[in-house]
């Protein structure tokens, strides 16, 4: 059964309550939190539990920073860390899944000048694998997950592939941290997107949904039912996020996504 | 059946190699012709955008004679992985822009090209999908019926046992013994590193086989009629120009060309095969030998397949013979590759016996066409229920099911993809 979640900036509304809402009558399951610095998500707390009791449904958590755990400045990383391992202990009290992040975004891209990082692959290699073994430590303490997800190349020079994220994961062993698999950046990136899903199955834990160009699913050239067709073939269990610009109306453009996948779907359901 | 269908889903994507699907990945590594057209057929209901793309890679190899050559060589796989692989067919000295063999197999493609088509009609036209297609297919049918008419009769002969799709067919024993094989010690087969040589070709008769490709190799892959060794009217390439060529006339109307000399020339196919192939007392089509002047009395599912062909008027003793001891249909687990009841029969040797999913799946088209919807239920119920077992095998013991051959094979996961979009209410979608 395909599931369905939206980011919580998408939706229409004042309240997570009024944007529960509204996605649930566009044919949502859920909606994907947004984790800001300063231990926002932390703070708010209150505000989460209220609308967990109000039966509104947060499995997932994409952090929305500007320094991640592979920045090249040791205090950042060591900030974003905490960050995202307190983003782990609130999806975690929620109940939910776990929380996303790149290595890095908007820090270096090997596509533009100057070109050279001012660390080595060894050295990138060395910090990446800290963090995540930091994160998926803490994570599986709080019985969630953490998900690298790879970006494409002008916005992340260290994890652009699925298999690339799988290396790492592998190398760290803790089935606490898996890949956070995003189809605008598998389009750019990937040599067959469909067959990278497919050969990184074992290891996806989160998959976020956008189009070629980066607007909401049915406005690029996505396959979207191969893509569907495979993360349902391997069974893949958990939601696909909408993770998106808009195109149109907001609103519309938002609600316009449920129906476009489930006609997508090879089994013409989105799940119920 | 949804665990089917993923399975089937897993297998196809699994031997994916960029633009197109390799038949079973190690077995097989590149891309085959007929198996692209069945791939495609089933990958339409994955991914019809794949499925145009599959079809596509293939055409695009095609020489400027217009034949589809029966194997596309993959530049990523090292050229000794198959044997014979792009060193042996040199096919260089006609054709400088992609590695392939210099032979064909069936013509399934119109068909295929037509289906995908029918599986998201939108897209495909705004990809153009058919009027690209149209004239190289149209070149593919020209070549069958111009230059490989070697016997003059209307109908595409095939020089190589690799051509008619059925390697080691009893029926081209005969044609095959005046061959003079190439020395076992002068190349190195692959196909008996990925399964065992009793379910495979014997050595002689690959000998053979190496023989006639290097002679037509050696020739310029020029189609002179003379200077072949081995040239045969087969039912099943036949059988399937006269489909693809009904296909043809439903891709005219799409792309605004004239449908008419398609039906006629699926007419004069359909015609040519049941004077010159048909053999009424056996209740079968036979393959004629245009070396040896005769047809080959062998039975074979070859013989069954023009059951496919719309307007066959022969359709009904074609059925009564599949319900025969010879073929066994409804107690068999898939139409056998050869006669149950002859001396050669093998349940595992190749196709000397063996039930292959794309043959049974020709038979199950034809038994629809002809409206044996029964039978034709039974068989797809009964082929779904193999595969389910046996796996996704490259064939199956007929009376067993037991699975045989590669494994993860690409068309009959495809195929069992078609079949249960068939079975699904919502149709195309499987």
């Amino acid at each position: 059964m395909l599931k369905l979640s939206a980011q919580e900036q998408l939706l229409p509304g004042d309240t997570l309550q009024q944007k529960w809402e509204f996605a649930q009558r566009a044919g949502y399951h859920a909606i994907e939190l947004r984790g800001r610095a300063d231990f926002a998500l932390r703070g708010r707390l209150p505000e989460l539990r209220q609308a967990l009791r109000d039966g509104v449904v947060m499995p997932t958590v994409c952090v929305e920073m500007l320094h991640f755990f592979g920045a090249f400045d040791a205090d950042l990383r060591a900030d974003a860390i905490a960050q995202m391992k307190s983003q782990l202990s609130v999806i975690g009290e929620l109940g939910g899944l776990g929380a996303m992040s790149p290595a890095s975004y908007g820090m270096f891209s090997r596509r533009l000048p100057p070109f050279e990082p001012p660390r080595s692959e060894a050295e990138d290699r060395q910090v990446l694998l800290d963090g995540l073994r930091q994160l998926g430590e803490h994570a599986a303490a709080e019985g969630v997950t953490f998900y690298l997800e790879p970006l494409n190349r002008y916005e992340d020079h260290m994890v652009n592939r699925l298999d690339q994220a799988i290396d790492l994961i592998r190398e760290v062993g803790l089935d606490s941290v898996r890949v956070g698999a995003d189809t605008y950046h598998m389009n750019i990136e990937e040599d067959d997107p469909i067959a990278a899903l497919h050969a990184a199955a074992p290891y996806i834990g989160h998959v976020q949904v956008s189009e070629s160009n980066r607007f909401q699913p049915g406005t690029g050239h996505i396959d979207w039912p191969a893509v569907l067709g495979v993360l349902e073939a391997d069974g893949y269990p958990h939601y696909l996020a909408l993770e998106s610009r808009l195109r149109g109306e907001p609103a519309e453009a938002v609600a316009s996504v449920p129906a476009f996948l489930r006609r997508m779907s090879t089994t013409g359901q989105a799940g119920a | 059946m949804t665990d089917l269908r993923d399975a089937a889903i897993r297998v196809l994507i699994g031997n994916a190699r960029g633009l197109s699907t390799v038949p079973a990945s190690r077995l097989y590594p590149h891309q085959w012709s007929w198996d692209s057209a069945f791939i495609a057929l089933g990958l339409r209901h994955l991914s019809p955008h794949r499925a145009q793309l599959e079809l596509e890679a293939l055409l695009g190899a095609q020489w400027a004679d217009g034949r589809i050559p029966h194997i596309v060589f993959d530049p990523a796989t090292p050229a000794d992985a198959y044997f014979p692989g792009p060193d042996f067919w040199q096919p260089h000295r006609r054709h400088d822009r992609v590695a392939t063999s210099g032979i064909i197999q069936p013509p399934v493609h119109a068909l295929a090209a037509w289906e995908t088509f029918l599986a998201d009609p939108a897209h495909a036209r705004r990809r153009s999908f058919l009027d690209r297609l149209y004239p190289r297919l149209q070149a593919w049918h020209r070549y069958l019926l111009n230059d490989r008419d070697l016997g003059g009769g209307g109908l595409a002969a095939t020089v190589h046992p690799w051509e008619s799709g059925m390697d080691n067919s009893p029926a081209w024993d005969a044609p095959l013994a005046r061959i003079t094989p190439v020395p076992a010690d002068a190349y190195r087969r692959r196909d008996l590193d990925h399964a065992g040589a009793d379910q495979r070709p014997t050595d002689d008769d690959y000998g053979r086989y190496v023989r006639l490709a290097a002679d037509y190799r050696d020739r310029g892959y020029a189609d002179d009629a003379a200077a072949f060794g081995f040239a045969i009217e087969d039912p099943l390439t036949n059988a399937l120009l006269a489909v693809a060529e009904h296909a043809m006339a439903a891709i005219a109307k799409e792309v605004d060309a004239d449908p008419q000399p398609h039906l006629e020339r699926a007419a004069a196919v359909t015609d040519a095969l049941t004077t010159r192939l048909w053999d009424p007392q056996a209740g079968i089509f036979l393959a004629r030998d245009l070396v040896g002047s005769d047809t080959i009395g062998h039975h074979t599912v070859a013989g069954l397949a023009p059951l496919a062909v719309p307007g066959l008027p022969v359709a009904d003793r074609l059925v009564a013979t599949l319900r025969s001891d010879r073929f066994g249909l409804g107690r068999v687990a898939m139409v056998p590759s050869y006669d149950l009841t002859a001396a050669e029969y093998s349940g595992t040797r190749y196709w000397r016996g063996p039930s292959w999913f794309n043959t049974s799946w020709i038979i199950w088209r034809g038994l629809r066409e002809h409206s044996h919807l029964r039978d034709a239920d039974r068989l797809r119920d009964s082929m779904l229920d193999t595969v389910a077992t046996a796996g996704f095998r490259e064939y199956v013991d007929p009376l067993s099911g037991r699975g045989l051959g590669a494994d993860d094979f690409s068309w009959t996961a495809a195929l069992t993809l078609d079949l249960l979009a068939e079975q699904s209410p919502e149709g195309s979608r499987c």
